[in-house]
């Protein structure tokens, strides 16, 4: 018996080592429901963003509808792809939008939306989801909205954590592997 | 067509609710993942091909789209126009408008996973939790996906018959334990759920229906009880040791030694099984008359030698002069003491004819006696000597005779031959009036603790007086009166000398004969 545990603690812990992603899946919902609680309350400030909150230029955000009779349906594997590019359209939108806006006290939320989008990513990377590339000349493959105001991009930014990016990560087989 | 029914009469309890809740038209709620439902009221009942509703989806590249709309006659006059989607986009901004006529008379923008209308929580139960003032709520979360882990729920409850009901609320948990219950009490209690808003949103569901139970009984808490228990055991096992150790001193005072005289009366109980009298008879009586005992020997009896001359009368003298028997030692002793004087007494004595001399006393006997008042004068040259023999104290049975014949040997030689020392008693008898055989002395009043009845007047007590040798007898002459001064003064000599009367020192020893 004593040969048998010790053989078997080697295997995990060289499976372990063996894995592409070093971190442990990380399946709790509260971890995403913050970064969504705080993604709301951008999302408020924004409403009372008056200066520098109309964009120049009209922003790709992705799309954030989610229709359960397809989602269901849908593919793990490229609902994650969709997700982590989702995620990035809207970091670089962030990253646009904080250069126009003169306020410090929305440059503060804008940086943390921008760290919980990283966060994130981080979240779906240790779900073993294979990792996302985004596109070298800036366009994504799936369909995406164009805003032309922060309260409409913090509006979908909210949309996408509440909807997709929950839905997946609620969803992820990692996670299902764990809790059975 | 009956599902369809169905359905309909669930949405009219959900229409009712909404309309209470929503003030925005059109009302639309989602009773599913899958599904909206729309509905505004309107007076009148005009055809449903009147309106037209509306709806696109923001944020997406979709077109708008037209809702087919139903009616139902409400409460008479008004009339509910329902809009259901055939499908649902969450998460995106839905725009809603409704047309009278061409006439934009509602529009509205929502959230479809904000408008969740659920049903109510399902199998409600109560149960007691085991613990004062406490019962336990379960109930079964709605079945839909992804919506498990997004509700919060409201529980009122309230003692039956009371409308004070109190609520508590619980998130992602479809269970609660309810505290500060009254016990023994009857509980109503309903459950109503909501999504919390976080993710998903909506309108409070109805109450599910009406659970009662009861909570148990108010008992002793079990620590005070524990506590009292040991605080007893305590208290018990301190008045054990008590009792115990004083366990010989409570058994005396409650069941006191009953007193044996066992100590007392050596052998009374052991040997004899209590018969007293049996104890009195053997052997033991010596200690009875020890004291006393010792006190008669102490006190001497005097000695009468009566002197053959002297006597101007024949008086019945009594043969007990001779009855050295009453020489007590102390008198031998005295004698001795005294010198030979009294032995010269008592040699003269001897050396006269006893035998004659007994035979005249014995004839003075048994004359008749002779009052004792007359005086003898006492001439100092006459020498008398007067035997008293002195029984000792008792007055019982036994002649006293007996014990004095052993002290007094020499003297009792002489009366052998004319008979026992009973024959002695018996002549006593005859001159004496007591017929007792005892020999009466005035010991009795002279011995406080003598018995010793005066005897007649027969009887005469001779003093011997010496001749000019001491006149401490001067009180001793006795007078006609008898015994009685003859006792007085006796008493008074004697009394001073009890235990141990000393004669005083002289060459005669004066005895009283009795």
């Amino acid at each position: 018996i004593l040969k048998t545990t010790y053989i078997f603690i080697l295997l995990f812990i060289w499976t372990r080592l063996g894995l592409p992603s070093p971190l442990r899946p990380i399946c709790d919902p509260r971890v995403l429901d913050r970064f969504i609680k705080e993604a709301r309350d951008t999302e408020f400030a924004m409403r009372s963003c008056s200066e520098g909150c109309s964009l120049a230029e009209p922003l790709s955000v992705p799309l954030t509808s989610v229709d359960f009779a397809i989602w269901e349906k849908g593919d793990v594997s490229e609902q994650a792809q969709e997700v982590q590019s989702g995620l990035w359209l809207l970091a670089q939108a962030i990253s646009a939008v904080r250069v126009s806006i003169t306020s410090t006290a929305l440059h503060s939320l804008l940086d943390n939306s921008h760290s919980n989008i990283h966060s994130i990513g981080q979240v779906i990377r240790s779900l073993n989801f294979p990792e996302y590339t985004p596109p070298a000349d800036g366009t994504v493959h799936e369909d995406t909205w164009r805003v032309s105001s922060t309260l409409e991009l913090f509006r979908v930014h909210t949309n996408f954590l509440r909807g997709k990016v929950r839905l997946l990560l609620s969803h992820a087989p990692a996670c299902r592997r764990d809790s059975t | 067509m009956m599902n369809v029914a169905a359905t309909e009469m669930l949405c009219w309890n959900a229409a009712s609710l909404l309309v209470a809740v929503e003030p925005e038209d059109p009302k639309c709620f989602a009773e599913g993942m899958r599904d909206l439902t729309c509905f505004w009221e309107e007076e009148g009942s005009r055809s449903p091909d009147d309106y037209a509703f509306t709806y696109m989806y923001q944020e997406t590249n979709e077109e708008s789209s037209k809702c087919a709309l139903t009616a139902q006659s409400v409460g008479g006059s008004k009339t509910r126009y329902i809009c259901r989607l055939p499908s649902v986009q969450h998460f995106v901004p839905l725009d809603v408008s409704v047309f009278q006529d061409g006439r934009l008379i509602y529009n509205r923008n929502l959230l479809i996973d904000h408008v969740f209308l659920l049903d109510p929580p399902a199998n409600v139960t109560v149960t007691q939790t085991g613990e004062q003032e406490q019962l336990r709520v379960c109930w079964l979360p709605p079945a839909l996906m992804d919506m498990e882990n997004s509700m919060m729920y409201e529980v009122e409850y309230a003692p039956t018959g009371s409308h004070m009901g109190k609520r508590e609320s619980v998130r992602a948990r479809s269970e609660i334990i309810l505290h500060s219950l009254q016990p023994d009490t009857r509980y109503n209690i309903r459950v109503r759920a909501k999504p919390d808003g976080l993710s998903y949103s909506g309108y409070w569901t109805a109450w599910a229906p009406w659970v009662s139970m009861t909570t148990p009984p108010a008992e002793m808490d079990l620590l005070i009880l524990a506590l009292c228990v040991v605080i007893s055991l305590i208290l018990i096992l301190l008045s054990l040791t008590l009792l115990l150790s004083y366990r010989r001193f409570l058994l005396k005072k409650v069941w006191p030694v009953i007193p044996s005289p066992e100590n007392k009366f050596d052998g009374l109980f052991s040997v004899y099984g209590g018969n007293f009298h049996e104890w009195l008879g053997v052997g033991n009586r010596g200690f009875w008359w020890s004291p006393t005992f010792l006190l008669v020997e102490e006190s001497p009896s005097p000695l009468e030698v009566l002197s053959e001359a002297g006597f101007t009368a024949p008086v019945p003298v009594h043969p007990m002069p001779f009855k050295a028997l009453g020489l007590s030692k102390k008198e031998v002793e005295e004698d001795e003491r005294t010198g030979g004087q009294d032995s010269v007494l008592m040699g003269r004595r001897k050396g006269k004819a006893h035998p004659h001399w007994v035979l005249e006393q014995l004839q003075s006997l048994d004359q008749p006696s002779v009052p004792c008042c007359e005086l003898h004068t006492l001439e100092p040259s006459d020498t008398y000597v007067s035997l008293n023999y002195r029984s000792q104290q008792d007055s019982g049975a036994m002649s006293p005779l007996a014990d004095i014949s052993e002290e007094s040997l020499p003297l009792q030689v002489l009366f052998e031959s004319p008979g026992t020392p009973t024959s002695f008693s018996d002549l006593e008898s005859v001159t004496y009036s007591s017929g007792s055989g005892e020999i009466s002395s005035q010991s009795s009043l002279e011995y406080p603790y003598g018995a010793w009845p005066l005897k007649g007047p027969s009887y005469i007590s001779m003093t011997v007086t010496d001749s000019g040798i001491s006149t401490d007898y001067s009180h001793m002459s006795w007078g006609t009166t008898g015994l009685g001064d003859l006792a007085m003064a006796y008493t008074n000599e004697y009394k001073n000398k009890v235990p141990a009367p000393r004669l005083p020192p002289h060459g005669h020893t004066v005895y009283s004969y009795y």
